[in-house]
């Protein structure tokens, strides 16, 4: 079964030996799936994303990459931060921040991607400013072009549209969707907005709240290209919504209460 | 108009009372003539004869040398140390009592000893130089190390940087806003030490020339040689403010509009 380009086979981990952040997470993620992970807020979805990233290794269990366990980021495997004011690099324009991954490439096929990934996320013409000259929007399309220019299989979003504004989210969702699809990445999506997890995802996992284990995975079969008005009003859009709904804010009320 | 005025307004201000203070000068020099109170045509002739011809070469030229070997080592140690310890502190319970320790010593106390040991050279007084102005360097770029943001180093991390890649790629540029403040204090330092490594045992250099005037009763000389150190720490100076303008100019944007720049 080593095709599965993410496995997280029983991962603990715990900064603190009484107060355990990660429980016993097992979940798999197969070639091209667009996977979200939702859960109660304070869950421990970051510090699970920085061990699927192996920034991190688990306490225990394993995560492993085409069945592979790595030390370090896998070459294959990029990111895009929560915060796009902390993640850009201040002291680089835009097309200079999209490149820096790429300091092994010749400059020729180098600018050639650049370029792609700047139309890609509609930033072309912002190619020079910095960073800190952008909206939060641009900054995080920006954040998303140093991402795919890479040309990676697994691209890990924590959080992405948190920190935008209501419509830049929509635009957002839909950008990171079409681009998905167009590179045939497999995406991996930590949110706590369970509308965007069910109309992004192949499939949704539920976490509990801390210490997080996997309550529930359930699979999102609704058709492709998704719309965010007439798939958001399907019955079976409105039924998925409900069951994630449920689960999480079951596990939200056993925090609260416990 | 106003905007004008107000720029006219001091400047015209800083000349008369500049031009006032050397009328007095003057005035006293004529009237009371005294070994220290030189009139100021004679100041501004030794000022003039050091800036060209033998006096140019045994004075400015020799202290100039010193001055910049002893600040590009200061600079250049400062920095790669002051990266690493700030970047990676495991390192910091071996290294930080002996740097504290040390950077309250005045370089000026060390000059005795550097002369026992290197002898009336060149190497002294660069020694001394450095010593005395890699500290704000390097305590600059250990705290700039420390402040790079956590989330930059994950991003230089996933693009699989190397640790050296790291340190000259994230950790530098993101700790020079601090260096160039440091850099600042170790040139005043450096430009101090220079002076005071030439009186000591010296046969050329601007310190030197200042003492021999000094013992020759040349008072008129000895000013001109105060003015002109004056003259290379603001020329100095200054090119190092517009060196740290064209580096850091994201600098002063970001922090303009973020709000969560360094304190500088």
């Amino acid at each position: 079964m080593s095709e599965s380009i993410l496995i997280m086979d029983g991962v603990t981990k715990a900064y603190v030996p009484t107060a355990p952040i990660l429980k016993d997470v097992s979940f798999r993620q197969e070639p091209g799936e667009f996977l979200a992970v939702v859960g109660p807020s304070g869950c421990g979805k970051t510090t699970m994303l920085r061990c699927i990233a192996s920034l991190m290794q688990p306490d225990q269990g394993a995560v492993l990459h085409h069945g592979q366990h790595f030390d370090n980021p896998p070459p294959w495997l990029s990111i895009v931060f929560q915060d796009y004011n902390r993640s850009l690099f201040p002291w680089l324009s835009v097309r200079r921040n999209v490149a820096f991954g790429l300091r092994h490439v010749g400059k020729e096929e180098r600018d050639a991607r650049v370029q792609g990934a700047l139309k890609a996320v509609n930033l072309e013409h912002a190619a020079d400013l910095y960073p800190w000259q952008l909206s939060g929007g641009m900054q995080q399309r920006c954040a998303l072009a140093r991402s795919i220019v890479v040309q990676p299989k697994l691209l890990l979003l924590d959080e992405p549209f948190a920190s935008v504004d209501a419509q830049t989210r929509i635009d957002l969702q839909d950008m990171v969707m079409d681009i998905c699809r167009k590179m045939s990445l497999s995406t991996l999506l930590v949110t706590h907005d369970i509308d965007e997890a069910v109309f992004m995802a192949d499939k949704v996992v539920v976490l509990s709240t801390r210490p997080a284990r996997v309550v529930e995975e359930i699979g999102v079969d609704l058709p492709r290209p998704r719309d965010q008005l007439t798939t958001k009003e399907t019955p079976d859009f409105l039924h998925l919504r409900h069951r994630v709904y449920t689960l999480v804010r079951q596990q939200a009320q056993k925090g609260t209460s416990a | 108009m106003t905007a004008r005025r107000n720029r006219i307004a001091p400047l015209a201000w800083q000349i008369g009372m500049t031009g006032a203070l050397l009328a007095i000068w003057q005035w006293a020099a004529l009237t009371h003539p005294a070994p220290y109170l030189p009139v100021l045509q004679n100041i501004v002739a030794g000022y003039l004869r050091l800036w060209h011809g033998d006096l140019l070469q045994s004075a400015i030229v020799p202290s100039m040398v010193r001055l910049a070997i002893g600040f590009l080592i200061a600079v250049a140690a400062g920095c790669v140390a002051g990266l690493v310890l700030g970047y990676l502190r495991a390192l910091d319970p071996w290294v930080r009592p002996v740097l504290e320790y040390l950077r309250f010593i005045p370089a000026v106390a060390i000059l005795p000893a550097a002369l026992l040991l290197f002898g009336p050279t060149d190497t002294m007084r660069i020694f001394v130089i450095a010593f005395g102005s890699v500290f704000p360097v390097l305590l600059a770029a250990i705290d700039g190390a420390r402040r790079v943001d956590a989330v930059l180093l994950d991003v230089a991390r996933v693009n699989g940087l190397s640790l050296m890649e790291r340190l000259f790629r994230v950790v530098l540029p993101a700790a020079l806003p601090l260096i160039f403040a440091g850099v600042r204090i170790a040139l005043s330092i450096a430009l101090v030490m220079m002076v005071i490594s030439e009186l000591i045992a010296a046969d050329d250099g601007l310190g030197f020339y200042i003492l021999r005037n000094q013992r020759l009763f040349q008072t008129a000389n000895v000013y001109a040689g105060v003015l002109t150190i004056g003259t290379i720490g603001l020329a100095l100076t200054l090119a190092l403010l517009a060196i740290e303008r064209s580096v850091l100019s994201w600098h002063r944007g970001w922090r303009g509009l973020s709000g969560t720049g360094s304190v500088i």
